[in-house]
């Protein structure tokens, strides 16, 4: 090297370079702090026992029938929901890209639904129809019990839905028309040009969608919590340990178990999403399905059953908040939007707010780390990379517990929030870190590097670029990063369970206490609330990307 | 010297895309960097644009080493091959954006604008998009905003290649117009010999990260000093030694073992003409007609000749017996490859 000490130094001291390792640094520090420091709370209170440090937490969790049994539970119910997840969707997103079949925009609204709802919602929509005084059971005299493993698995199957969805049809929206009309010109029937050219052609999304569903049921809190009855699950068992008997060491070591089944399936999906790329050619032919009577009216009725069912438990809901007494007195009344009980409206009030200040912080804090780990080069970024999606392997209910076991202390920093909405919104941030991270840094990749180069070599600084020439390309990305943490922030439940106070009430928890104390009319409402609030605040958002001539970003994720 | 190069190397992973290159640019002149696809003139133009961090070598503006001086306190324009207008700004913001990053006044800002963008020809577009543009008119826009902050060295990286043929044609002429009207060092990137041969006042023939050759067009296309540089620019018969040795004019170097001459050098004989030298006989196997000229493919004993013919030509068929020769004065000796 021909460089002069000199040189280096200013090189080193250069502005650009400070700004970006503050940045980078700036990052990796919140994440430490937010995601590290719980994940070791957790580990390290697992192992606390009262004759010092080892296993026996674990022994005495492995020792108990019942504590293993719920091991047990857990997988069946994980397990057969993402298989009979990943089959139902899959026939639906096929239908809905590789058919002419009619209604095709309508339902693939309807097949998103559950995404602008709290987790629990579905188990309360089962509760009104299938429940013991379900709509079923009252009509037809049957004495059917939804509680327990079917509960679960029809609740998680209709929450995780529109996420298989949309990562199946993705897969299946693009293909190469070639190959088909070439199958076909070899004499193929459509069953084997199904499986020789379809099915090979989407197993990364298949795969994919396997594992984020299996993550998201795993994990879930809000529907075995309502529905499960005597059916217990680890997210469960975590609460029940932390809030009904404020065993801390136990509900570390259930989060610890849950760990690592989630974190070996985000693994796994991770490593299939970077080795799915060459699918599509550059030169392949656009798909054009060709229309079909008989096949398109079969899918259809295919179709319709499905989003019949997702449509029901979210509709019964919402005629429920509007009825009576659900299910003696079915006459129409406003009455349980008064929120006369418990804290009356403020819930929802505290909700929004938190929604807010969670996607204000969010899309700085993701937006930069996406920013730092683009900016700098391949071996210095492997850490933040690391810790900028580590979070989607960390189940809410174990982020929540961790939170109260890293900052529940006065000597603590990080104290000086806890206890306020601040917290819970950090606590969003980095729960959904690793979606909104990949998120930002794909839509910088997509901004070519040569107008920042452009740039720079026009005199800009680092901050200048940034501040005049990509952020001017990517807001419409941000704004629509913001409304996902929004509606993040809105229904989430298994987090931010651990972390609220009497005066930090949320939305989506109050639908909990509310039916948990069988006030399920008014949970009905709440719920209604929550989902109205999301979907509101996606509308008003589409309608600013729209008004300033923006089309191709898509909110919903 | 003006923009001195030594030694400049760049390696990515394993593979060396510029090799321990010595250059020198005087003020002023139009240099091209020519070569194949891959062969790493962009790497070479970015070392100089402080757009990659050199691995070894220096270089040197009027003495002063850039070395690890960032692209943007360089003060060297640059025009990439294509989208690289900042969609968001207009025109006019585009072409002022570097009078901005130096903070110069308001006035003085939309004055310079004006002039550049009068001196592109695009005086009435400030106000439009670059989207609003056709594709020359974006590059012109381009132009206009990486020469406003009167940079010392302009750096063109393929920059027509994107555009249309005929485009293109007029973007050469008004391109080099505009250099020597300003007097600015230009150093430009291209993949196609008749761009580098119109504009350039010299051209540096790259491969494989180092230099074949370089001089002026003429230098490059009579005096090939080597095998890639002859074949690159124009076509060329190799004659190897050993087997052309009856044809070949008196040679004296031993030490040579391959010549080369141009298809159009190459000259018919009638049957009638007596010649003074050695004459060669062949086979016609292929006939190109090309228009102004003729290209004919022969196979005499030693090998086969490319011949080029202007003019119009008369019994040279496929099959049909010719007779040639290989003036003295176009036969050159040259060196198979530069290591
Ligand atoms: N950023 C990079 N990382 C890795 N390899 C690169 C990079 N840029 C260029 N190369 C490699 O260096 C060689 C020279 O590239 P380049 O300078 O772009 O060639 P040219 O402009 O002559 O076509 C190529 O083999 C290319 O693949
Ligand atoms: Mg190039």
């Amino acid at each position: 090297m021909n460089l002069s000490q000199g040189g280096a130094w200013r090189a080193a001291a250069d502005g650009d370079r400070l700004l970006l390792a503050a940045v980078a640094g700036g990052a990796v520090l919140l994440l430490v702090v937010f995601v590290i420091l719980p994940l070791w709370g957790i580990l390290s209170y697992s192992l606390i026992t009262p004759g010092g440090l080892g296993l026996g937490n674990y022994a005495r969790y492995f020792g108990d029938p019942r504590f293993v049994s719920i091991i047990g539970n857990t997988f069946e119910v994980s397990l057969s929901v993402t298989a009979a997840t990943i089959v139902l969707a899959y026939g639906f997103a096929y239908a809905l890209e590789r058919t002419r079949m009619p209604l095709r925009p309508l339902l693939r609204v309807v097949a998103l639904l559950p995404i602008f709802a709290p987790s629990l919602v579905q188990a309360l929509g089962l509760q009104f129809l299938l429940g013991r005084n379900g709509l079923v059971n009252r009509t037809f005299g049957t004495e059917l019990d939804i509680y327990g493993f079917w509960g679960i698995f029809v609740a998680d199957l209709l929450y995780a839905f529109p996420h298989a969805f949309l990562i199946l049809s993705t897969a299946l929206a693009v293909g190469d028309q070639r190959l088909y009309e070439s199958a076909e010109a070899l004499g193929a029937s459509a069953w084997r040009s199904f499986r020789t050219v379809t099915l090979p052609a989407t197993r990364y999304g298949i795969a994919s969608a396997t594992f984020v569903v299996f993550t998201i049921v795993i994990t879930d809190f809000g529907n075995p919590v309502v529905i499960g009855g005597n059916y217990s699950v680890l997210a469960v068992e975590i609460y029940n340990q932390v809030s009904g008997q404020a065993n801390f060491s136990m509900g570390a070591v259930i989060g610890v178990l849950l760990l690592f089944p989630a974190a070996l399936a985000v693994v796994a999906e991770r490593w299939i999403a970077r080795h799915q790329h060459a699918a599509v050619g550059a030169q392949s032919v656009p798909l054009r399905a060709r229309p079909n009577r008989r096949r398109d009216l079969l899918w259809l009725c295919y179709c319709l059953l499905v989003g019949a069912a997702i449509l029901a438990v979210v509709a019964v809901v919402v005629y429920a908040s509007f009825v009576r007494l659900w299910p003696y007195n079915l006459s129409l009344s406003l009455r349980h939007y008064a929120f006369d009980v418990q804290n009356g409206i403020a819930p929802l009030w505290t909700s929004i707010q938190v929604a807010f200040v969670t996607a204000g912080i969010a899309v700085v804090v993701v937006t930069l780390a996406a920013y730092a780990n683009h900016q700098l080069s391949e071996a210095v970024k492997r850490p933040l990379y690391f810790l900028s999606i580590l979070p989607a392997a960390v189940p809410g209910m174990v982020l929540g517990l961790g939170y109260i076991l890293a900052f529940n202390d006065p000597a603590h920093p990080v104290y000086a929030i806890y206890d306020t909405m601040l917290i819970i919104a950090v606590c969003n941030v980095y729960h959904y870190h690793a979606q909104g991270f990949l998120l930002a840094t794909t839509n910088m990749k997509q901004i070519s590097r040569t107008f920042e180069e452009a740039s720079a070599t026009l005199g800009a600084t680092r901050l200048g670029t940034l501040l005049r020439v990509t952020l001017p390309m990517i807001w419409p990305s941000v704004l629509a990063i913001g409304a996902f943490f929004f509606m993040r922030a809105m229904v989430t439940l298994s987090a931010v369970i651990f972390l609220i106070t009497p005066s930090t009430q949320l939305a989506a928890v109050s639908v909990l206490y509310l039916d948990d104390r069988g006030a399920l009319n008014q949970a009905a409402a709440f719920a209604v609330c929550i989902m109205a609030t999301v979907i509101g605040f996606l509308l008003a958002t589409q309608a600013v990307l729209r008004l300033a001539g923006v089309r191709q970003v898509s909110l919903i994720r | 010297m003006f923009l001195e190069l030594r030694g400049v190397t760049k390696r990515f992973a394993g593979l060396t895309a510029v090799d321990g290159l010595d250059l020198d640019i005087e003020a002023g002149e139009f240099i091209c960097f020519l070569g194949p696809s891959g062969c790493g003139k962009t790497t070479l133009l970015r070392l100089i644009a402080g757009l990659e961090s050199l691995d070894e070598g220096t270089i040197r503006l009027r003495g002063r080493d850039l070395g690890q001086l960032p692209a943007r306190r360089r003060n060297f324009g640059v025009v990439f091959q294509s989208y690289s207008l900042f969609p968001s700004m207009t025109v006019g913001r585009n072409v002022g954006y570097g009078l901005v990053c130096r903070k110069w006044p308001r006035p003085r800002i939309e004055a310079r604008v004006a002039e550049m963008l009068a001196l592109v020809g695009l005086g009435d577009q400030a106000g439009k998009y670059p989207h609003e543009l056709s594709g020359g008119m974006q590059q012109r826009v381009a132009l206009a905003r990486a020469l406003a902050p009167e940079p010392e060295v302009l750096l063109l990286d393929e920059p027509l290649s994107a555009l249309d043929a005929k485009v293109r044609e007029s973007l050469r002429g008004e391109i080099r117009d505009l250099q020597k009207r300003l007097g600015i060092t230009t150093v430009m990137v291209t993949h196609d010999q008749d761009e580098a041969m119109e504009m350039a006042d010299r051209i540096l023939v790259m491969n494989r990260g180092r230099i074949e050759q370089v001089g002026a067009a003429q230098d490059l296309y009579w005096r090939p000093e080597t095998r890639f540089v002859g074949e690159f620019i124009g076509r060329l018969n190799l004659l190897e030694r050993g087997r052309w040795q009856a044809l070949l004019p008196a040679l004296g170097e031993a030490s040579h073992t391959l010549f080369a001459i141009r298809p159009e050098h190459v000259r018919l004989v009638g049957d009638d003409e007596s010649v003074a030298g050695p004459v060669g006989e062949g086979q016609v196997r292929k006939v190109a007609f090309l228009g102004n000229m003729t290209r004919l493919l022969v196979e005499a004993e030693a090998g086969l000749v490319e011949i080029e013919v202007h003019g119009p030509l008369e019994g040279a068929g496929v099959g049909e017996r010719l007779r040639f020769v290989l003036p003295g004065e176009h036969v050159s000796p040259i060196a198979a490859d530069r290591r």
